[in-house]
This record gives structure tokens, C-alpha cells and sequence, in this order.
């Protein structure tokens, strides 16, 4: 009863934030220079499409009710059309969505399995050597630009040993079902999650050093290696069990960086998903896009947050519910 | 300063800094071409006349890379400044004037949080044009309220302070207390998240850039890759370089908050302090039990300090027989919980054993401070838990917050006994739960669900687990309430004569000791300076710290006397050693104490003092 009430609230908690996304969204268009039919409906549209999203939006109407119609809008999953293709920008971006999925998840489960392990490994000799030369690795990580990154590996594996593509998601002339498909995909997905990886693997080894090296620095540490359980078990079965929940929380709180690296990644790699889509959006300055997808990140965000806040609850016994 | 400096991470970043900036301001009278001249010809490799080589049209990249050092210390200088600036005013104002203003401010902190820095500033700078003023503001809006919620708790906890109090109880008006008292003192996290705020902004305008989205004036870093990505194949050089001097600066920016943020936290840096460790021995397999259950001589054990090393146990002697119980008191610090720890080999990691023998039952477990193993195994393991246990002072931290009790218990015992299998761990635990008086139901509790005198009767129950024949137990009663000690005590005292196990009792309540001990060790400054039977030290105390902890024990008659039985700071053993080491607080020191260490005297039966003035029994 009280799990649920938690859930609710927290759930509820997510309206403020789709509220303050979107009303700055439309902020931004009001303040933006220039005419606001021609923004969302591009410089070139015809009388008619203009007159259209002129309607749509209201734009003759007093300025809170042209907010109330946009919230409404959006609420009911109108992200508005795109210039170039006419289509719903939902749909668009939707379509997109299996692409950026595979490529963002694949690394982040990567990252968060390598970086644990690393991290943990140089957790139990916290100021060796090892442990400083690791360190000072994963902070050079994350502060490699991962477009950059991106580039130097196809500079690597695709133009001076040619081993690997470093375009697209399939090759032109590759099977179109079964194993030969999948293997297909994944050649193709070595590089890109590659890169992507530098964005979080230096976070997670970090993380997850300092979080076991805190654990291990805890009296109930002190018991069970007291009781003689062998190191192993006290380092994967105690400390590390203890240790995971804070990399569970920073997951949600990562996933704006990851989704930030996944659209330069898919820039260099040309990867068909969102990150993509936004770019060529950017190219035609095709603004509907940009605000969908700007709409559509920030509450995946949103949401990544709220589901590590839920996981976290019912993994820590201590959260009371 | 010095000492932050020292740090190679620290002082290596803190140089590429000061060179990053110095190559930024000296770029106008640098002897290099102008960065936007299409002078020489294209695609050059590196070379003598063009030392990176040059671009597509011909343009010097070492210039375009000196100028681009201009764009992205600024980027990073403003929009970590303007955001800093919004989040101290909007953090600060939160934190101070709390209550309703503090829980819409902290909220909208939340949400604004939640929103990607990147997406945002891509849609700003497509609705607005790619102005580099733009991309700073925009930077700017989207992680201020990282500041904004560092200095919220800053202040929060300084708000508190009594100088703030005082100064607002002689008639300083809010804001002259805010911007001159609290928000001066609170800044420190701020400048270490500043810097790793400045990477972030030259990491975000660079990938800007890289989408075409950056100043088309301006030389970027990012822009040069976006060029450069077009002949990557032909010109390498123009991709490569530019992105090195990103990771270059960045990476120093990231280190150098990174490097402040550990030395800022001390707490941070204890855990890199590490004793070495001494060799395991190994000794025979012993033949027949002795009769001691325990016997200790000369036992050392050191912590290792940034400035010092202390010697926490410094050549502790004593035997206990089986079924015995010895009482180890002193303050805070004398290294009673030192010596229970170097026992059980359980140590913290800047520990380490230094010298002595320790005889477990006729089984050596340390030889001349080298842990002893016998047949490959270290001994110590193999009497730990099973036939010496100990109970952890504070049993909530000393029990696994995210498991159950029973969870613990059942694999504490299956470690031991993995033959028994799951059903008679349950049985065990049931029955020690019986014996420590708590309702088997409440086994599937987690530690934090039992009340404080409960987890201290799991953490007893853990320790018999095993029917041991020697308990450890560390201030087992110091956290809970005068009643509910009593009764533990009582129990434990109870259990004892019953199972007919030999106790060690570390605490620093002489009156404790009085009612569950047979003998008595008095510590002090890491020795034992006195010894004896319990009726005798209460009787005739021989040291004047053993009569000075006694008058401190509250009387039926009269109130506690602790302060004025024992003035002073306890004697911290480190470097070399003249005298006696109580010398200072004591009411009876001498020349003679000062100048020369004390003997050990033996002034009765079973009872030694260490000091000039004990007599000696004929």
C-alpha cells in the first residue's frame, strides 16, 4: 500500500517537469527572432500550409491561449509536422527510436558491466599505483570529445587497417534476415558503441571504485572478513552488492550525456537513428523536429530518472516505503 | 596551497592551464600567420614551414589551433561564470531564507536539472542563430542549477555557524550577513565544480560546432574537426590535432577539479594511506591444548598517518586462562580497540601488526608479528569465527544494511559448515535467538527495523554462532541506553559462566568492568599500566591513571567527577619515547618520570603496575 503510494507520488512528481519542458519550448519560439509561422512551418511553405499552422497554433490569439492550445497539443502527443516530409514529427522520431536504442543501450550495458569491474578491481588497493594511472585514464575518458573519438577510429579501423565499416547500420549488399543480419548489425555497431562508450565507461569506473572503496571502508566489511569469508566473496558477494546502488542512480542521471554523445556518435557514423534525424533537422532548419526531439529527450530523461528512483527503492530495504 | 600543489595531478593540469591561457592572451603577437589566411597550399602535411601542416584552403592548423584556445577559454571562463553567478544568488537565497521559498527553489532545481544541456542549447541555437553568444547563455541556463544546488547545502549548514549568529544577533541586516559571512565561506565547492562546469562548456560548443552549428566567425576547435571530418581520409592532420588540444585542455580541467576535490576532502584521502603488511610464517602443527586459552606478549600494532606513524598497541603482554574474563579499559584512543582488532587480525588497511607472539590455545596465530600459518593455512583463519569471535562495537554498522539478519546469519554459519545445510543454520539461529531473548519472527528483520539493543543481541548471536571458546567484545553496550546495558551485560555475563567461554571485555567504563570481569587491564597511550584481580584494583589501584579512572566513576553519594579527576589530553605514543607517558596529566609526576620509563612492578598477587612509585611486594 505505501509501495504504491511512493510510486504514485513520485509518478506525479514527473508533471512538473513535462510542464516546464514544453512552456520553455514555447518560450523559446516567442522569443526566438523572426516570424513564428515561418519557424514552424519553414521558410519556403506555401500560403497555404502557412495559413494551416497559422490556425493550428493560434497564432492570432492572445498569447496564453496559444500556450494552452500548445500544451494541449503536445499532451495529446502533437509534436506539430515536419516541414520537409509533412509527417508528424511523433512518428518521425518514433520510427527512429529502435536505432538509437540499440546503439545507446548496447553501450551503456558495456560501460556499466566494464566500468563495475574495473572500478571494482582497483576499489580494494585504493592510492596504488594501479589505481591512480586507472583513475587518471577514466577522467581523460570522459573528457574525450566523442565525435572526435569517433573519427580517429574510423581513421583507425576503416581507413588504415580496413576492418570494420564505419557507415550505417547494414551493409548495401548484406543479408536481409536471420544470423547474417544480426552479425551484419553488429560489425557495423563495433565502432559506434565504441565511441560512444568513452561518454560513460570513465563515469562507471570511477563510480563504482569509489563506491565499493567506500563499502569496503564499512564496519560490516570489517565483520564478514572477521567471519572469514575469502576476499572474493567479501569484494562481489558484500561490497559490491552494497556498492551497486549508487551506479544504479547515476544510470538515470548519465542518460542526457549519453543521449548528447549518441547524436554526435550517430553524426560521425551515420547511424539511422534519432541522433541522425536531429542532425539533418539541423541542416534544413527544419524546427518542428528540433522541438519534438527536444521534447521527446528531456522526458526520456525525465523518465530514466524516475524509473532509477523506483529501482532504487525497491532494490534498498533502507528506503522506507 | 603548497600541499595542494603537490599533487602530480593537481600540478600537472594546474601547468596546462596557465600555458593554455598564457598561448590564449599572447596569440595576437605570436610569430604565426594569420589562422584565417589562405596562404599556403592546401592539404600540407606536417612540416617545417607548417608545423601541424595546413587545411583545405591552405590555412595554418598550429595558428587556427592557438586562435581556437581563445574561443574555448572564453566559452568555458563565461558560461561557467554567468552560471555560477545564477546558481550562487538562486542557491544561496534558497538555502537562507528556507521554508516555502527553499521548497519551490529546490524543486525547480530538480526539474531544471533533468533537462540535457545539449538538446537545449541545440534548439536555442537553431531558433536563434549561431551566435557564440548564444551557445555561452545557453550553456549558461542549463547547469546552473548544479551551483545553485551545491551552494544550497553549502549554505544550509553555515547558516548555522555562531559567528553567522552572532553577527545577526548584533543587528547585521540578511543580505550583508549572506554576501559577507556565508556565501564567502561556502564557495570552495563551487570553484571545484566550476572547473569541471568549464570542461563541459568547451565540450558542448565543440560538439556544436562539429554539427555545423557553432560561430561561422569564429576559429573553434570543433569547427576544424567538422572541417577536418570531410578529408579525413587526405588530410588526417586536420582532425587529429584539433581534437587532441580538446581532450588536452579538458581533461586538465576535469583533473584539476577532480585533484581539488580530493584534497578539499580529507576524508577522501585517508583511504590512500596503506601499511605494509608482514609476511605470514609458518610454524608446525601444535601437539597438545595448552592451559592458557590466550596468551599475548609484546604484541605491536601501527597506524600510519599522513604525518606520523602511531604506535596504537605498544608491547601489550597478558595470558587469560579458559573460561576466564579480563576487563581492558581506558579512554578513548589508548588502543584497547587497537588491540582487539591486531587479536582478531582484522585490521584497517593503514594498520599493521609490528611485533609480538600471540598463543591461541597452545596454536601459535602470530610469530614476532608475522600472522603464523600451519599446513599452507594462516591460523588465524582457522580459529576466527569458529573458535574466537568478537562483538563489533555499534552493531548497525557492523551488520549489512541491504541483507536480513537471518540472511547473514545462515551464511556466517554455512561458511563454517557447509556440510549442515540450510535447515540446521535455521535451527542454530532459532536456538541463539532464543538464548539472546529476541522472537524468532523477527529474523527476517533488516538491521535497520531492530531496535538498538535488538541489533546488539544479533550481533552476540552472530558471534556464539559458532560456540566459540573466546569472545572479543569491543564497547558492546556503548551505544545503547544505561537499562538496556545493563541488561546486556548481564546476559552476556550470564552466557559466559553458562557456555564456560573466556571473554575479553574492551570498554571505558570502569564500573562496567567492576560487575563482569575477573581481572582487570588498565590502558594507556598503548600500554597496559596496570593489571590486576577486579576487587584488588578497586581496592588498591597502583597507578595514579587506574585511581584517577576510579574517582571518575559516579558514587551513590555524590555526583560524577570526571573532569576533575583527570585534566588534559591523552598521551599520543609516536616517535621515540623518554619517561613515563601519563607524566604529564599526572598529579604525581616526578624528574624522575619525565627522564626515565617507568619498570613494571609487581606489587602483589597477579598484579603489576607500570610506574617509579608503585611498591613493590616483598
Amino acid at each position: 500500500m505505501r509501495l504504491r503510494r511512493y510510486v504514485l507520488l513520485r509518478v506525479l512528481q514527473f508533471v512538473p517537469v513535462t510542464l516546464v519542458v514544453i512552456v520553455l519550448n514555447f518560450l523559446l519560439i516567442h522569443l526566438a527572432p523572426g516570424d513564428i509561422s515561418l519557424l514552424l512551418a519553414g521558410e519556403n511553405a506555401d500560403p497555404a500550409y502557412l495559413a494551416l499552422v497559422r490556425e493550428k497554433f493560434g497564432l492570432d490569439k492572445p498569447f496564453l491561449e496559444q500556450l494552452w492550445r500548445y500544451l494541449v497539443q503536445v499532451a495529446s502527443g502533437d509534436l506539430g509536422l515536419s516541414f520537409r516530409s509533412r509527417q508528424p514529427v511523433l512518428g518521425e522520431i518514433l520510427e527512429k527510436v529502435p536505432a538509437t536504442l540499440l546503439l545507446v543501450g548496447t553501450s551503456l550495458l558495456l560501460s556499466v558491466a566494464i566500468g563495475t569491474w574495473v572500478g571494482t578491481w582497483i576499489a580494494r588497493r585504493p592510492g596504488s599505483t594501479l589505481d591512480s594511472a586507472v583513475s587518471f585514464g577514466a577522467v581523460a575518458l570522459f573528457s574525450v570529445p566523442v565525435f572526435w573519438f569517433g573519427l580517429m577510429l574510423i581513421l583507425l579501423f576503416t581507413v588504415e587497417i580496413p576492418i570494420l565499416p564505419a557507415m550505417g547500420m547494414t551493409s548495401l549488399d548484406g543479408p536481409r534476415s536471420g544470423i547474417g543480419y544480426v552479425l551484419d548489425i553488429a560489425r557495423h555497431m563495433v565502432l559506434p558503441v565504441a565511441a560512444l562508450m568513452t561518454v560513460s565507461v570513465g563515469q562507471y569506473v570511477r563510480l563504482a571504485r569509489t563506491s565499493v572503496a567506500d563499502v569496503l571502508g564499512e564496519h560490516f566489511i570489517t565483520t564478514v572478513r572477521a567471519i572469514g569469508f575469502p576476499e572474493r566473496t567479501v569484494l562481489q558477494h558484500y561490497a559490491l552488492r552494497n556498492a551497486l546502488l549508487p551506479v544504479v542512480t547515476v544510470l538515470g542521471l548519465q542518460l542526457g550525456l549519453v543521449l548528447t554523445g549518441a547524436v554526435l556518435t550517430e553524426t560521425v557514423f551515420s547511424w539511422p537513428g534519432l541522433g541522425r534525424m536531429i542532425y539533418e533537422a539541423i541542416l534544413a532548419r527544419d524546427t518542428p523536429v528540433i522541438m519534438g526531439a527536444f521534447i521527446v529527450m528531456s522526458l526520456t530523461v525525465a523518465l530514466a530518472s524516475l524509473v532509477t528512483d523506483l529501482v532504487y527503492a525497491a532494490l534498498d530495504p533502507r528506503v522506507a516505503l | 596551497m603548497r600541499q595542494v600543489l603537490r599533487r602530480p595531478a593537481i600540478a600537472l593540469s594546474a601547468l596546462v592551464l596557465v600555458f593554455a591561457l598564457a598561448v590564449a592572451l599572447a596569440a595576437p603577437w605570436l610569430p604565426l600567420p594569420d589562422p584565417t589566411a589562405m596562404a599556403a597550399s592546401p592539404y600540407e602535411p606536417p612540416g617545417a614551414a607548417h608545423w601541424l601542416g595546413t587545411d583545405n584552403f591552405g590555412r595554418d592548423i598550429l595558428s587556427r589551433l592557438v586562435w581556437g584556445t581563445r574561443l574555448a577559454l572564453m566559452v568555458a571562463i563565461v558560461s561557467s561564470l554567468i552560471s555560477s553567478l545564477l546558481g550562487i544568488v538562486l542557491g544561496s537565497l534558497s538555502g537562507y531564507f528556507g521554508g516555502w521559498i527553499d521548497g519551490i527553489a529546490s524543486r525547480a532545481f530538480d526539474v531544471f536539472l533533468l533537462i540535457p544541456t545539449f538538446f537545449l542549447v541545440l534548439l536555442i541555437v537553431a531558433l536563434f542563430g549561431s551566435g557564440i553568444q548564444y551557445t555561452m547563455v545557453a550553456i549558461a541556463l542549463t547547469t546552473w542549477p548544479r551551483s545553485a544546488r551545491i551552494m544550497r547545502s553549502q549554505v544550509l549548514t553555515l547558516k548555522s555557524r555562531t559567528y553567522v549568529q552572532a553577527a545577526l544577533s548584533a543587528g547585521a541586516s540578511h543580505p550583508w550577513v549572506l554576501a559577507r559571512h556565508i556565501v564567502p565561506n561556502g564557495l570552495a565547492p563551487i570553484v571545484t565544480d566550476g572547473t569541471i562546469l568549464m570542461g563541459l562548456a568547451i565540450l558542448t560548443e565543440a560538439g556544436l560546432s562539429f554539427l555545423g552549428l557553432g560561430d561561422q566567425n569564429a576559429t573553434s576547435w570543433g569547427r576544424m574537426i567538422f572541417e577536418g571530418q570531410r578529408h579525413l581520409r587526405l588530410a588526417p592532420w586536420m582532425s587529429i590535432f584539433p581534437g587532441l588540444a580538446l581532450l588536452i585542455l579538458v581533461a586538465a580541467l576535469n583533473l584539476l577539479g577532480d585533484g581539488l576535490n580530493q584534497a578539499l576532502n580529507p576524508q577522501l584521502q585517508r583511504q590512500s594511506l596503506r601499511a605494509k603488511r608482514r609476511e605470514p610464517v609458518d610454524r608446525p602443527s601444535p601437539q597438545a591444548a595448552a592451559a592458557p586459552i590466550l596468551e599475548v606478549r609484546d604484541l605491536r600494532m601501527e597506524y600510519r598517518l599522513e604525518a606520523a606513524t602511531i604506535r596504537a598497541v605498544d608491547g601489550v603482554s597478558f595470558a587469560l586462562p579458559a573460561g576466564g574474563s579480563l576487563g581492558i579499559v581506558g579512554e578513548s584512543g589508548c588502543g584497547k580497540s587497537s588491540m582487539g582488532a591486531a587479536l582478531l587480525q582484522v585490521m584497517a588497511p593503514n594498520a599493521a601488526i609490528t611485533g609480538g607472539d600471540v598463543v591461541f590455545a597452545g596454536r601459535p596465530i602470530l610469530s614476532e608479528g608475522h600472522p603464523v600459518r600451519i599446513d599452507g593455512q594462516e591460523a588465524i583463519r582457522t580459529i576466527r569465527w569458529t573458535r574466537l569471535s568478537t562483538i563489533f562495537q555499534s552493531a548497525i554498522n557492523a551488520l549489512n544494511p541491504v541483507m536480513t539478519v537471518q540472511q547473514q546469519l545462515v551464511e556466517a554459519y554455512l561458511l563454517h559448515r557447509p556440510e549442515a545445510g540450510r535447515t540446521a543454520a535455521l535451527a542454530r539461529i532459532g536456538e541463539l535467538f532464543d538464548v539472546i531473548g529476541i522472537p524468532r519472527r523477527r529474523m527476517a528483520s533488516y538491521p535497520h527495523e531492530l531496535s538498538g539493543g535488538m541489533r546488539q543481541r544479533v550481533m552476540i548471536a552472530l558471534s556464539l554462532l559458532h560456540e566459540p571458546e573466546l569472545v572479543i567484545a569491543d564497547e558492546p553496550t556503548t551505544a545503547l541506553d544505561v537499562l538496556i546495558q545493563d541488561q546486556i551485560l548481564g546476559e552476556i555475563d550470564e552466557l559466559r559462566r553458562r557456555l564456560g567461554l573466556a571473554l575479553i571485555l574492551i570498554t571505558h567504563d570502569m564500573g562496567i568492568v567492576a560487575e563482569t570481569c575477573e581481572r582487570v587491564a588498565v590502558m594507556y597511550a598503548g600500554e597496559i599500566v596496570e593489571l590486576a584481580p577486579v576487587e584488588r584494583i578497586f581496592e588498591r589501584p597502583g597507578h595514579p591513571y587506574t585511581q584517577a579512572l576510579i574517582a571518575s566513576l559516579p558514587t551513590v553519594s555524590g555526583p560524577r567527577r570526571v573532569l576533575s579527576a583527570l585534566p588534559g589530553e591523552p598521551f599520543v605514543p609516536t616517535g621515540t619515547i623518554a619517561g613515563c607517558r601519563f607524566a604529564p596529566r599526572c598529579r604525581m609526576a616526578a624528574d624522575i618520570c619525565r627522564e626515565t620509563v617507568p619498570p613494571r612492578v609487581i606489587t602483589g598477587e597477579g598484579h603489576e603496575v607500570l610506574c617509579h612509585f608503585a611498591e613493590a611486594s616483598r
